[in-house]
């Protein structure tokens, strides 16, 4: 059984095409992200899979539940904390907890919640008064209080600060570790790469790629660069026979090698069979975001404006 | 691959029905403007009216206070309570996505709805015991005539007050503008009903309408009961003409989100 099996997802508003025939299937405990521009459909496809959006066509399963149909039981079992979402205003994060934990038949501790997600202080704080930061914790914090199997987590941690930002990757991190599965809608790079097992690319409404965060960087083929010194003249020959370098350029003591693959590894190998020592390497590679850039296509050209993000 | 084992479905148990009906009641205490209208207005109108037309009566002997004062009370209370107040926590529900954020939880969006009415009822109770003790203590005001028949004709008109208070939430955009829609229906129904005087001093037309409205027709029909007079199945008629027609609106429009 998969976690989360989408088929041939379709939703449009209006006369706009958010999603566009999308499949895709979360195993059983990874961490999923979902990653795309500004209406390239992500909302709106975990809105289907959460079961707040009726799909116009396509067959939606989790943990192998109608989202819609099965409502009652799934809500049970799935931890959803939506990007815009208010709580009652005058309540405090106290009773927020206790107010959510009483719709759970199985559930965490309120307490033991509030303290990891670092709230303790704002207790007795109502949530209008609470900072951004804070309300996305308690949001999250409600998500995880039916101790689900399976979470759904849109923009995890806009609006968090570094330190705070940090907490919530770990507090992700321990959820994998206790075999829950994540879906990670993210715009965060950095947040994607460190946490998911794999990526969904989701441009205009239609899946770009999946695949492991390297393995969307190694898939958009681009550019790898290694620079080093070397103490004698280096002979360009010594790469000769390296498949990865596409091209070595030299200039006194400095070489640079460009390519793709295990680069680094390769010219690394290379340079210790010639017996030459390498001094101030550095290694430059695509980041995720120059490989989201590079399978999504340019991001300035505003043709990607495709669907809207509802 | 583990299968993973899912319990089978399960409601929401009373603990969350007594949770939620908490929650809003907590809402509606801590917002104390919205407190204080439907609580303090109809007990400075009862007080200012109890000084001055105290031991007056009406042509035919029965006490003004009883046959008016205390209706118009009473309907304020529940009028305030039901149009105004109940629908602004609606559309601010809705507007803030506190209705979506609880869309994903097993507790239905609708349950927030009936709790909302559960605690306006509890208000509007509140509303009537002040408003009842205070009239009795100072004022010299007895239960009503016919007490059954008061009770059973104040809760059809708390009824179609609520009606009107969801179809309010219905149409409203936002809190705020839920609050204006309500005080504006509210202060046309009021003025119409008798809330400002006897419908007496309004020209005639308009005292018929008024009368056939919600606020007027409540008040007569509470004020005939006080007086131990027969009910006018007209009042009784365009009560519960409202309360049905303002229902079947605010079904068919109402959105959740």
């Amino acid at each position: 059984m998969h976690a989360i099996e989408v088929r041939g997802l379709h939703k449009r508003y209006g006369d706009k095409v958010a999603v566009d025939d999308l499949s895709l299937s979360v195993e059983l405990g990874e961490i999923y992200g979902i990653l795309g521009r500004n209406g390239a459909g992500k909302t709106t496809t975990v809105e289907a899979v959460a079961g707040l959006r009726r799909p116009d066509r396509g067959e939606v399963r989790v943990l192998g539940l109608d989202p819609r149909r099965d409502r009652a039981r799934l809500r049970q079992v799935l931890g959803v904390q939506l990007q815009e979402s208010a709580l009652h205003s005058a309540l405090t994060v106290r009773e927020l907890m206790r107010l959510h934990r009483s719709f759970y038949r199985d559930g965490a501790d309120p307490g033991e919640l509030i303290d990891r997600m670092g709230l303790t202080e704002q207790r007795g704080t109502r949530f209008e008064n609470l900072s951004g930061g804070q309300q996305q914790r308690l949001n999250i914090a409600l998500a995880l209080l039916g101790k689900p199997k399976a979470v759904i987590l849109d923009e995890l941690t806009t609006g968090l600060d570094p330190e705070a930002r940090r907490q919530m990757w770990a507090t992700v991190e321990g959820m994998r570790d206790q075999g829950v599965t994540v879906v990670l809608v993210s715009h965060h790079m950095e947040e994607v790469e460190r946490l998911c097992d794999r990526v969904a690319l989701i441009d205009a409404g239609r899946l770009a790629a999946v695949d492991t965060p390297a393995g969307l960087v190694t898939r958009a083929g681009l550019e790898q660069v290694v620079r080093f010194r070397t103490a004698t003249p280096f002979d360009a020959a010594i790469l000769d026979g390296v498949e990865e370098a596409r091209s070595v350029r030299t200039a006194g003591d400095r070489v640079v090698v460009t390519g793709s693959g295990n680069l680094l590894h390769a010219v690394s190998t290379a340079l210790v069979r010639s017996d030459v020592a390498a001094l101030d390497t550095s290694f430059e590679r695509a980041t995720l975001e120059d490989a989201f850039l590079a399978l999504t296509g340019s991001p300035f050209d505003g043709s990607s404006d495709h669907g809207s993000e509802r | 691959m583990t299968a993973i084992e899912i319990p089978p479905a399960r409601r929401p148990g009373p603990r969350a029905w007594a949770e939620l009906i908490l929650a809003e009641g907590k809402m509606v205490v801590r917002d104390t403007a919205g407190l204080l209208i439907p609580l303090g207005m109809p007990l400075l109108i009862l007080v200012m009216n109890g000084l001055g037309s105290a031991g007056a009566t009406t042509a035919d002997g029965v006490s003004v206070f009883e046959r008016y004062v205390m209706p118009v009370v009473f309907t304020i209370v529940i009028a305030t309570v039901g149009v105004v107040n109940m629908p602004s926590f609606l559309a601010y529900y809705r507007r803030s996505h506190v209705l979506r954020r609880l869309a994903v939880t097993p507790a239905n969006p609708g349950m927030i709805l009936a709790a909302q009415l559960v605690v306006s009822l509890i208000q509007s109770a509140v509303g009537v015991a002040i408003g009842m003790a205070a009239a009795m203590l100072f004022f010299d005001v007895g239960v009503p005539e016919r007490a059954g028949t008061a009770l059973a004709v104040f809760a059809l008109a708390a009824l179609t007050m609520y009606a009107i208070g969801m179809l309010v939430a219905a149409i409203a955009p936002t809190g705020n503008a839920a609050v204006a829609i309500g005080l504006a229906l509210f202060f046309a129904l009021g003025a119409t009903g008798g809330m400002f005087g006897p419908t007496e001093n309004l020209p005639e037309p308009l005292a018929r309408i008024g009368e056939a409205l919600p606020f007027g027709a409540a008040v007569q029909a509470v004020g005939r009961a006080w007086a131990g007079a027969d009910q006018n199945p007209a009042h009784l008629l365009a009560l519960a003409a409202a309360a049905v027609l303002s229902t079947a609106v605010a079904v068919k429009c109402f959105r959740w989100e």
